[in-house]
C-alpha cells in the first residue's frame, strides 16, 4: 500500500492544479512581464527584414506560421543556439546519452547476455530515462567529515570542463562553438584540468577509497598526458596549423591516419587512460576500491559525473575523427533540398502553403554532420569494445606503458612526420597538397 | 568591456594570491594558487597572446599546480610547519611588498611604456615559430638540447633496476 498520499482525491488534485495555474498567471503578469521588459530594455534586439524585433512583433510573427521560419533561421545562427543546441551541449549530450544505452546493450550482446530488457517493452529502450529519473529523485548524501565546498564544486567543475572540451570540436564546416587559432593547445589545457578535479574531490570526500582512487587517477592521467600531447604533434607538423577546423580542411584528399598511423594508435591508447576505461580503469576499479574516486557521490552529483564522463568520451572520439579521420570530409551523399518547395510551396489538395526561408540548413552542413557522426559513432564503438574483452591491467604496467612505450612510439611518430615534411612529400608546400 | 574584464581579472588574481599566502589550509592555498595562475593566463588572453595563455594553463595549472597539490596531500602539515605567529613579521612582509611594488611601478612608468602602441595587430604564433627557426635558432637549439637531456634523465631515473618481477610487462 502506498504511503506517499494516503488521502488522495482526484477532485482535490484538479482543484490544486487550477490553483497553481491561477498563481502562476498572476505572478507572471505582475512580476514576470515587468522583469522581461526591463531585461529587453538592455538587450540589443536584432533587425529582421528591416524591422526592429520587439517582443510584440515577434509574438505577431509567431502567430503567422509562414513567418515563423525566418525567426527560427535567425535563431539558428546565434551564439546561444551553437552553445546550447547544435555543435554544443545538446548535440553532445544526445550522443552521450545514446552511448550509455548502446554501451550496455553492446556489451551484453558481446558477452551473450540480454542487457536491459524490461523498461519500455522494446529491448529496454527507456532504461536510460528510468535511470535518469532515479538519479534525480535520489537524496544527495554528503559525508559527515567531507570538505563541503570542494565536494559540491567537483561534479560541476567536471561537467564544465567536459563541456569546454566539447565546445572546441568542429562538427561541420563553420559549425563549431569556439574556434580559437590555437584550438589544439586549448584542448591540452582543458585535459590538464581533469586530474585536478579528480584528486580534489577524492580528497574532499574524506574516505580512503576515494583518496586511493583519486591518487590513481592523478598518476595515470599525468602519465598519459605526455604521450597524448606528443602523439598529436605529428598531425600539427603535417597540417601546419593548430586550429582544428584548418586541420580538418587539410585532410580533403588524405586522412592523416594513412601517414602517421603510429600517432593514431598512441593517441587511441591514451584515450582509454584519460577516460578511465578498461583496460585502464584503475581509478574506478570496482572490485578493489568500491568505485574509486566516485565512491561517495550520490544522486544527481553522481549523475553529473557520469554525464561529464560520457561528454568527454564523445569529445575524445570527435577529436580523433577531427585529427586523424578527416572530420566532416566525405563524398556528398545528402540530397539537395527540392527546388519545388522553395519556389512553389507545398500543395495539399486545395491548400497551398508557402514557406519563405527554406532550407534551414545548407547541404554542405548536413552532409558534413552526417559524415562526422558516422565516423564518431564508429570510434565510440571501438572505445567501448575493449570493455567486453580485456581485463584490468596492474598499476605499474599501466604507468610503464605510459612513461616508456607510448612516449617512445610518439617520438618515432614525430620523426616520421618530420621525415615526410623534409622530404617534401607532405606538409605546407609539399608534393601531395 | 576589456577594462571591466581586466579589473575583474586583477581582483581575482591578486585576491587569490593573497589567499594563497594567508590561508591556513594548505589545500585551499593551492587551489587559490591555481586561480592566480589561471588569472595570469587570462591576462595573456587579454594581451592577444592565446598561445602563451594556453601554455600557461596547460603547464602551470595542469602540471605544476598538480605537483604542488600532490605534495601537499601526501605531507602532514604539522611535520613541516611550526606556527610562528608574529605581528611584526606580517607588517614587515606587507611593507616589503608595498616597497617592491612601488619600486617596480616607478621603473615601469619611467621606462617609456606609455608611448607604446596598444592597437597593433595580433602577432600570429606562426610568426613566432618562424622567428625561432631563423633568427633565434641558437636559442632553440640550446632549449632543445636541455629538454632532450632532461627527458633522457627522467627516463633513466624512472628505470627501476631493482624491481625483479616476472609478471612485469617488459
Amino acid at each position: 500500500m502506498s504511503t506517499i498520499a494516503p488521502q488522495f482525491r482526484f477532485s482535490r488534485f484538479i482543484a490544486s492544479l487550477f490553483d497553481l495555474i491561477f498563481w502562476v498567471l498572476l505572478i507572471f503578469s505582475l512580476v514576470g512581464l515587468p522583469i522581461v521588459f526591463i531585461i529587453l530594455f538592455y538587450i540589443k534586439l536584432p533587425i529582421i527584414n528591416g524591422q526592429l524585433m520587439t517582443p510584440y512583433l515577434s509574438m505577431t510573427w509567431m502567430a503567422d506560421p509562414s513567418r515563423t521560419l525566418p525567426i527560427v533561421k535567425n535563431f539558428i545562427h546565434t551564439t546561444i543556439f551553437r552553445v546550447m543546441v547544435f555543435p554544443g551541449f545538446g548535440f553532445a549530450a544526445l550522443l552521450a546519452a545514446a552511448t550509455i544505452f548502446v554501451e550496455r546493450k553492446f556489451l551484453a550482446k558481446m558477452q551473450l547476455r540480454v542487457g536491459p530488457l524490461y523498461c519500455g517493452k522494446i529491448e529496454g529502450i527507456l532504461q536510460l530515462m528510468g535511470d535518469g529519473f532515479k538519479l534525480m529523485s535520489k537524496e544527495i548524501i554528503i559525508p559527515a567529515k567531507a570538505d563541503k565546498p570542494i565536494f559540491w564544486m567537483g561534479p560541476l567543475l567536471f561537467v564544465g570542463a567536459a563541456g569546454a572540451f566539447v565546445s572546441l570540436i568542429p562538427v561541420a564546416p563553420g559549425w563549431v562553438v569556439a574556434n580559437p587559432s590555437v584550438g589544439l593547445l586549448a584542448v591540452f589545457a582543458i585535459i590538464g584540468f581533469f586530474p585536478i578535479i579528480a584528486v580534489l574531490t577524492a580528497w574532499a570526500a574524506n574516505s580512503k577509497w576515494t583518496f586511493i582512487g583519486g591518487l590513481r587517477a592523478l598518476h595515470q592521467m599525468v602519465a598519459f598526458e605526455i604521450p597524448l600531447i606528443l602523439s598529436l604533434l605529428g598531425v600539427v607538423i603535417l597540417s601546419g596549423s593548430l586550429n582544428l577546423s584548418h586541420i580538418v580542411e587539410s585532410q580533403q584528399h588524405f586522412w592523416w591516419i594513412t601517414f602517421v598511423p603510429i600517432g593514431a594508435i598512441v593517441f587511441f591508447i591514451t584515450i582509454f587512460a584519460e577516460l578511465e576505461r578498461i583496460p585502464f580503469d584503475l581509478p574506478e576499479a570496482e572490485s578493489e576500491i568500491v568505485a574509486g574516486w566516485l565512491t561517495e557521490f550520490s544522486g544527481m552529483m553522481y549523475g553529473l559525473i557520469q554525464l561529464g564522463t560520457y561528454l568527454k568520451l564523445y569529445a575524445f572520439a570527435g577529436l580523433f575523427v577531427v585529427l586523424f579521420l578527416g572530420g566532416w570530409n566525405g563524398p556528398m551523399v545528402w540530397p539537395p533540398f527540392p527546388q519545388d518547395i522553395i519556389t512553389n510551396g507545398i500543395t495539399i489538395g486545395p491548400v497551398t502553403a508557402k514557406f519563405p526561408g527554406l532550407p534551414l540548413f545548407d547541404q554542405q552542413m548536413l552532409n558534413g554532420t552526417l559524415w562526422f557522426v558516422i565516423k564518431t559513432v564508429g570510434v565510440i564503438l571501438l572505445i567501448l569494445l575493449p570493455r567486453g574483452v580485456f581485463p584490468r591491467v596492474r598499476m605499474d604496467i599501466a604507468l610503464h606503458t605510459g612513461w616508456y612505450k607510448l612516449i617512445g612510439l610518439a617520438f618515432i611518430n614525430i620523426f616520421i612526420a618530420l621525415g615526410l615534411l623534409y622530404a617534401g612529400v607532405l606538409g605546407p608546400g609539399g608534393l601531395l597538397q | 568591456m576589456v577594462d571591466s574584464v581586466f579589473l575583474a581579472l586583477s581582483v581575482l588574481t591578486i585576491g587569490s594570491a593573497i589567499v594563497a599566502l594567508e590561508i591556513r589550509s594548505l589545500i585551499y592555498g593551492s587551489i587559490a594558487l591555481m586561480i592566480t595562475l589561471s588569472g595570469v593566463a587570462g591576462f595573456f588572453l587579454l594581451l592577444d597572446a592565446p598561445f602563451v595563455a594556453m601554455f600557461q594553463l596547460s603547464v602551470y595549472v595542469g602540471s605544476i599546480a598538480v605537483l604542488i597539490l600532490f605534495t601537499v596531500m601526501l605531507v602532514r602539515r604539522e611535520l613541516i610547519f611550526n606556527k610562528v605567529e608574529d605581528k611584526r613579521r606580517r607588517y614587515a612582509g606587507i611593507g616589503l611588498m608595498l616597497a617592491l611594488m612601488l619600486g617596480m611601478g616607478t621603473i615601469i612608468i619611467g621606462s617609456g611604456l606609455k608611448t607604446m602602441d596598444t592597437n597593433s595587430p595580433m602577432v600570429d604564433y606562426k610568426k613566432i615559430g618562424e622567428d625561432f627557426l631563423t633568427y633565434y635558432s641558437p636559442a632553440l637549439i640550446v632549449m632543445a638540447l636541455i629538454l632532450a637531456s632532461s627527458i633522457t634523465g627522467a627516463m633513466t631515473l624512472a628505470r627501476r633496476e631493482d624491481a625483479i618481477d616476472d609478471q612485469r610487462a617488459d
